[in-house]
């Protein structure tokens, strides 16, 4: 294979790995903080795409102006189900086992809930729009623009919230709280207005994902379920509770599956994705669910 | 007649990551003995019954009872062997009737082993702690010192020779602590049962006791008599630093 | 009690027996799928329900006895195919439980649903590559009247079997493993076998129930004998109706089986988006699921 062809190769494994890595940092903001497995994640990956492409077909709005706007309906949305959801399970649940059981199974009928009112909505059928399609080349290797502008894009919201968590007062409290929620509460730290900030802010990452998304791939009422596994793998590869690991690992997922899938079979690909779920959580179970 | 002593542990040593919570601890307990571990906080105790139990698989060292080696054995093994024990905070079935919550030991691990006229039933357990009348009260309705005294019975209905009990007097009042006291006194006296006692209030201890071992830091540091072990400089030295412990 | 039980599944079994030669075709195909919910969510709810350990994976044994009884129908007897799909699911289950069982509830979960979609896919990949089939067409079909009665069978065998383990050592050890697990082992539990043994019950079951339905479909593929949704909805039905109840499970598939009928043909996603607000209601509000606000004594 020649140099040009294995960059396109990599790098078309990285696009795909920083969409991975967006949406991986947005599950593990609600597991790690909350021990909330959010499993209809992708479904609110879904909605960020189908809004963005209503916007842009509806109404001619550009997918760059639906970012935000995603992201802020979206964490308006988290906002609102953590309220009528979570709060009452951490109020109603013995303890953190009990907690984590029932969020699993809210977040199932979650996840049933939206799949289906989109498709209730929308139809099952595969739709997208075209937008900044044209190739454009780099070197040797060529690549659709709009895919170079979701890469990018993709690694700076993800560098940003990375950064944010890193230096500022807000995410240095929820990085506290992701440690030692007791402890982080001693010293003042909000938990009653954290948690569902985060939920929110978890959901808006996960509909920007999508919203991203929508500009390069089609888009159906059921695409959000593979993104919530490999988000699953993601996190578990990278680590728990740990946001760079979250990016590399689904950078490196990205480009795992690429690889694999050229020189196996593209329809290894689901094969692979789970086969690597399920070894490493055998093998490395701390990596997702460890007692702390 | 086994010439083995009832429960051994041999250089156990039990590390968590970079934390050696019990540090080459070895002791022998034979039937009967009456038995006290004291120690700071974070000396290790309970841990160290987390390894005589099962619930925890020690890091290096050695566990036998009755000569058979029992070290990353799973816990209903070592009940089946006959070392039952308590938790610090009690963990009763609470949706079970507390005669159901006997029950379970009894059905279980206490299934297969000898049954003594004192632990026959979960009527005669119950009139043991003094519990009969709360019988038929689901587990979760009784007080917290009931609670105490239930979960005494659920680790009795196994049926054990060795029974750990971990802080079971805390929170209890004077004459709570002397009821146990008095338990485990007949427990040994009738049963030749071994009793293992962890406890933080150290006068207590000392006086119910025939045999003190004194965990610090994780690593044994006396093993004798009340008398012996309170003038042991090194287990003086050990409290000076602790201000939860009473001074002896 | 347990006499009152057995009681009320006699009764229920004789009219579901007296069903098809009274009712329609159509209420007859009805009660077919809903006792296939009640043979699969009573014994989902037999081992889950009392061990809180929630499987995702019962579409993987269903899947795998309908491929049973797929290959083997040309030459075995009937009631033989179905045995084999429950022996072989259920050893895939212990293999599988062997593997995973010692993990924490809510990780169990997302595991047996990973399995689960790798199974699918395992065996889409393998019939695609290596037997260049999509699917299978079933050439040699029993009546409708046997299948009616297998599967009334497995239903009945289903909450027979809940009937007598709650009582028994092993239901009391399923409790304990629920209640507090390491408790249990301390007090003489081997939690690890009493959960291979739970998870394998389960799992035989379900490969017998997709051994008897593969032939209503009489062409199956991965895709529909797989579908995860097999799965969900059993653990929906299980849930909202009462896990950890005797009749619970049964109830909501009665009530799932009506309220699907009646909804799916025309809005099917309707049909789904209940079931998943009902979901949600039903472990906000009503964590015992609906058998609690029934028989207050379970």
């Amino acid at each position: 294979m020649t140099l040009g062809a294995w960059a396109e190769l990599v790098a078309s494994g990285v696009i795909t790995g920083g969409v991975y890595a967006l949406v991986a940092l947005g599950l593990n903001l609600q597991y790690g903080l909350m021990r909330i497995l959010n499993i209809a994640h992708g479904e609110f990956l879904m909605l960020g795409a189908f809004l963005t492409w209503a916007a842009q077909t509806g109404f001619g709005i550009s997918p760059l102006v639906m970012l935000p706007v995603a992201f802020l309906l979206l964490m308006a949305l988290g906002l609102a189900i953590h309220r009528l959801t979570f709060r009452r399970l951490a109020r109603t649940s013995a303890d953190l086992d009990v907690f984590e059981a029932r969020g699993l199974m809210v977040s199932f009928g979650l996840m049933f809930l939206v799949q289906n009112f989109a498709q209730w909505l929308w139809g099952g059928e595969l739709r997208g729009y075209d937008y900044l399609a044209d190739p454009v080349a780099i070197g040797d290797a060529r690549f659709a623009a709009n895919k170079l502008v979701l890469l990018a894009l993709a690694l700076a919201i993800s560098g940003a919230l990375i950064v944010v968590l890193r230096t500022t007062l807000l995410g240095k409290g929820v990085r506290a709280l992701m440690q030692s929620p007791t402890g982080a509460q001693l010293v003042g730290i909000d938990t009653e207005r954290l948690h569902p900030l985060m939920f929110g802010v978890g959901l808006g990452l996960s509909g920007v994902a999508g919203c991203l998304l929508s500009m390069t791939y089609t888009i159906s009422p059921a695409m959000g379920e593979p993104y919530t596994v490999t988000a699953l793998i993601v996190i578990t590869l990278g680590g728990f509770g740990s946001m760079a690991g979250a990016l590399v690992g689904g950078l490196a997922l990205g480009v795992i599956e690429a690889v694999g899938m050229h020189f196996t079979n593209p329809s290894l690909k689901t094969l692979l994705s789970y086969g690597i779920f399920i070894a490493v959580l055998l093998w490395r179970p701390n990596g997702l669910f460890a007692r702390r | 007649m086994n010439r083995h002593p009832l429960v051994e542990a041999r250089a156990l040593t039990v590390r968590f990551g970079g934390l050696t919570a019990v540090d080459a601890v070895s002791a022998a307990f034979a039937p009967g003995e009456l038995v006290g571990i004291i120690g700071p906080n974070g000396a290790g105790k309970t841990t160290f019954f987390n390894a005589l139990s099962g619930v925890v698989a020690p890091t290096s060292g050695e566990l036998f009872a009755l000569g058979e080696p029992l070290a990353g054995a799973a816990p209903h093994r070592f009940a089946e062997h006959g070392i039952a024990r308590t938790f610090q905070t009690p963990r009763v079935f609470a949706s079970l009737s507390v005669a159901a919550n006997v029950g379970f030991g009894l059905r279980f691990a206490g299934r297969r082993r000898p049954v003594p006229a004192l632990l026959r039933d979960e009527a005669s357990i119950l009139a043991l702690l003094g519990l009969e009348a709360q019988a038929a009260l689901p587990a979760a309705a009784i007080t917290p010192s009931q609670q105490r005294l239930l979960e005494i019975g659920m680790a009795l209905a196994t049926r054990p020779r060795v029974l750990l009990l971990d802080e079971v007097a805390a929170g209890l009042v004077e004459r709570e602590i002397e009821a146990i006291a008095r338990l485990a006194h007949r427990l040994r006296d009738e049963l030749d049962l071994t009793v293992i006692w962890i406890e933080h209030a150290v006068t207590t201890l000392l006086r119910q006791v025939e045999r003190v071992i004194v965990l610090h830091e994780g690593r044994k540091i006396a093993d004798g008599t009340p008398a012996e072990v309170v003038r042991n400089p090194e287990v003086v030295e050990a409290y000076l630093g602790d201000e939860m412990a009473e001074p002896a | 009690m347990m006499r009152r039980d057995l009681v009320i599944l006699a009764v229920l079994a004789a009219a579901a027996l007296a069903l098809p030669y009274v009712a329609s075709e159509f209420v007859v195909s009805l009660a077919l799928s809903c006792l296939m919910y009640a043979a699969l969510a009573s014994s989902w709810a037999s081992f889950c329900g009392s061990t809180r350990y929630l499987s995702l994976a019962t579409a993987a044994f269903f899947g795998i006895g309908a491929y049973t009884s797929a290959l083997t129908l040309g030459t075995l007897p009937w009631l033989a195919a179905i045995g084999l799909g429950a022996a072989i699911a259920a050893a895939v289950a212990v293999v599988m439980g062997a593997a995973v069982l010692h993990l924490r509830g809510t990780y169990f979960a997302v595991l047996t649903f990973g399995m689960t979609e790798l199974i699918r896919h395992s065996i889409a990949y393998f019939e695609k590559q290596v037997t260049g089939t999509v699917g299978r067409v079933l050439t040699v079909v029993p009546e409708r009247d046997t299948i009616y009665l297998t599967v009334l069978g497995l239903a009945v065998a289903a909450v027979l079997a809940a009937i007598f383990i709650r009582p028994s050592r092993f239901g009391l050890a399923m409790a304990g493993i629920g209640a507090d697990e390491q408790r249990a082992e301390t007090l003489g539990v081997d939690t690890r076998v009493v959960k291979i043994a739970g998870f394998a019950f389960t799992a035989a079951f379900a490969g017998a129930v997709g051994a008897a339905m593969s032939v209503r479909w009489t062409y199956i593929d991965p895709a529909t004998v797989f579908n995860p949704f097999i799965g969900f909805q059993t653990v929906l039905i299980a849930l909202i109706g009462g896990a950890a109840t005797l009749w619970g499970p049964l109830l909501a598939a009665v009530v799932f089986s009506l309220l699907a009928e009646t909804l799916r043909l025309q809005m099917p996603q309707v049909y789904m988006m209940s079931l998943g607000l009902l979901l949600i209601l039903s472990v906000l509000y009503l964590p015992g699921g609906l058998a609690s606000i029934r028989w207050r004594r379970a």
